[in-house]
């Protein structure tokens, strides 16, 4: 089971901080949102990609991480036109795929792989922890970033729990379909008790070691990096946003 | 059942965002008002973590197999902090798995905060007299709940219309499709709870 408690290795050169990545993949992220004409996919396309290769990620661990993106992608492009449109481009039997479906997919497809290489180039490099922290300097309230940390503290622990008792589960022969449905809920609930307990005693532990986010956020300033880097993806953002207007 | 990016057009997302916003931040004034309000973290993140793992977790219901969803019991087991809980669980969910979106996480707030929020509601009025029907309500409600909020905001949002015969073949096989995932979670809520109520009973304060 992977550790998504750490971050994945990349060969970048010094990168910016925490609340800057968290400010830039948002302006990108919805400034992509906002694109509305198909002749500035390409740049979509080329923006992401820079940032991409910026990032320093492996071209294996970012097939992996887009694996899901793309496989919903493909199937918003199959499916859309069979649901939306007036012109027929291909028919099958009783399948008929429509030009403004196709249009309407490949455009929605297009926005969400290239949302995902982004937030995925800037925030998947950085260890959750340093995540966690800088949204909580940009503003997150204190209860989330503790909830955030005792979470990802927890996250492995409870799902190798988990997967141990629906293998036990399997190998004792439980029953399947729907009359086997009340042993998940009772193997939910004996995975909550055991761990409840742990997690407070671990709670206790983390507050004491200063562990919690309570008080205020370390605010840093910003370094000239960070400034660039937000000026960049601001500017980016608005001129996407203003050529899509244009168009 | 997530929305992800690049699906609904910006002002949704913006609008998702805003009003995810203000109904985390109502929570957290709720939240804040208990004598520690810290000393509920360890429960949240329990189910943080269960509603994390849990959407990894495939149940057989033949035909298909379902991922619970669990924002009911989350509702039943945390009241206000459900919301707050549902907000951190999809903000690590779509950074760390890719599931879901940043852009659509007010969003997604939404279609599974709400109706968390509201099993809250059901199961304080009725949890204490009758737990095991408030609990299949809870659980299979706020998974129906989900999916109406999830199929509204993809139908209005979507950026061409639909042919309004295919547009209602669509949500019925949409909504057939998911109907053992409102059964499976009904059932699995119920069966959870029992236990809990018999052997935890403080794992479930509002009942």
């Amino acid at each position: 089971m992977a550790d998504i408690t750490s971050a994945p290795k990349t060969h970048a050169p010094a990168q910016p901080d925490p609340r800057a990545r968290l400010v830039m993949a948002l302006m990108l992220a919805f400034a992509f949102s906002a694109v509305g004409n198909a002749l500035l996919l390409p740049v979509l396309g080329a923006v992401a990609l820079a940032v991409l290769a910026r990032s320093g990620m492996g071209a294996r661990q970012v097939a992996v991480r887009l694996r899901a993106a793309g496989v919903l992608a493909f199937g918003i492009v199959l499916v859309l036109p069979l649901m939306a449109g007036t012109q027929v481009l291909f028919q099958l039997g009783p399948l008929r795929w429509h030009a403004e479906g196709l249009a309407a997919g490949l455009l929605i497809a297009a926005r969400l792989l290239a949302i995902v290489t982004v937030t995925l180039a800037l925030l998947a490099p950085l260890p959750p922890y340093q995540l966690v922290a800088g949204a909580r300097a940009l503003g997150v309230p204190a209860l989330m970033a503790d909830l955030a940390l005792l979470t990802l503290r927890y996250v492995d622990e409870l799902r190798a729990e988990l997967s141990r008792a629906l293998l036990a589960r399997r190998l004792r022969g439980g029953k399947g379909g729907g009359r086997g449905l009340p042993d998940y809920g009772v193997i939910l609930a004996a995975v909550l008790i055991r761990s409840h307990r742990r997690a407070e005693n671990l709670w206790a532990a983390m507050r004491l070691r200063g562990y919690g986010a309570g008080g205020a956020p370390v605010l840093t300033p910003f370094g000239a990096r960070d400034i660039r880097g937000m000026g960049l993806a601001a500017a980016t953002g608005i001129a996407l946003v203003l050529a899509d207007r244009a168009l | 059942m997530h929305l992800p990016d690049g699906i609904v057009p910006v002002e949704f997302a913006l609008a998702g965002y805003a009003a995810s916003g203000v109904l985390t931040a109502f929570a957290l004034s709720r939240v804040n008002r208990q004598p520690d309000p810290r000393a509920a973290i360890p429960r949240a993140a329990m189910l943080t973590t269960v509603f994390f793992a849990a959407s990894l977790v495939a149940i057989p219901v033949p035909p298909v197999s379902v991922h619970l969803m669990l924002s009911g019991l989350m509702g039943v087991m945390l009241g206000w902090f459900a919301m707050p809980a549902i907000m951190v669980g999809l903000f690590l969910q779509a950074v760390l798995f890719g599931h879901g979106g940043v852009t659509t996480l007010g969003l997604n707030g939404l279609i599974l905060g709400l109706p968390a929020l509201l099993a809250y509601g059901f199961w304080c009025a009725a949890g204490r007299r009758w737990p095991d029907t408030a609990a299949l309500v809870a659980g299979s409600g706020a998974v129906a709940l989900a999916l109406a909020i999830f199929t509204a905001i993809v139908l209005s949002g979507l950026p061409v219309a639909l042919d309004a015969g295919t547009e209602t073949v669509a949500i019925k096989a949409f909504l057939l499709a998911h109907l053992p995932l409102v059964l499976a979670e009904g059932v699995v809520v119920v069966a959870l709870l029992r236990v809990l109520r018999r052997v935890e009973p403080g794992l479930v304060p509002h009942g």
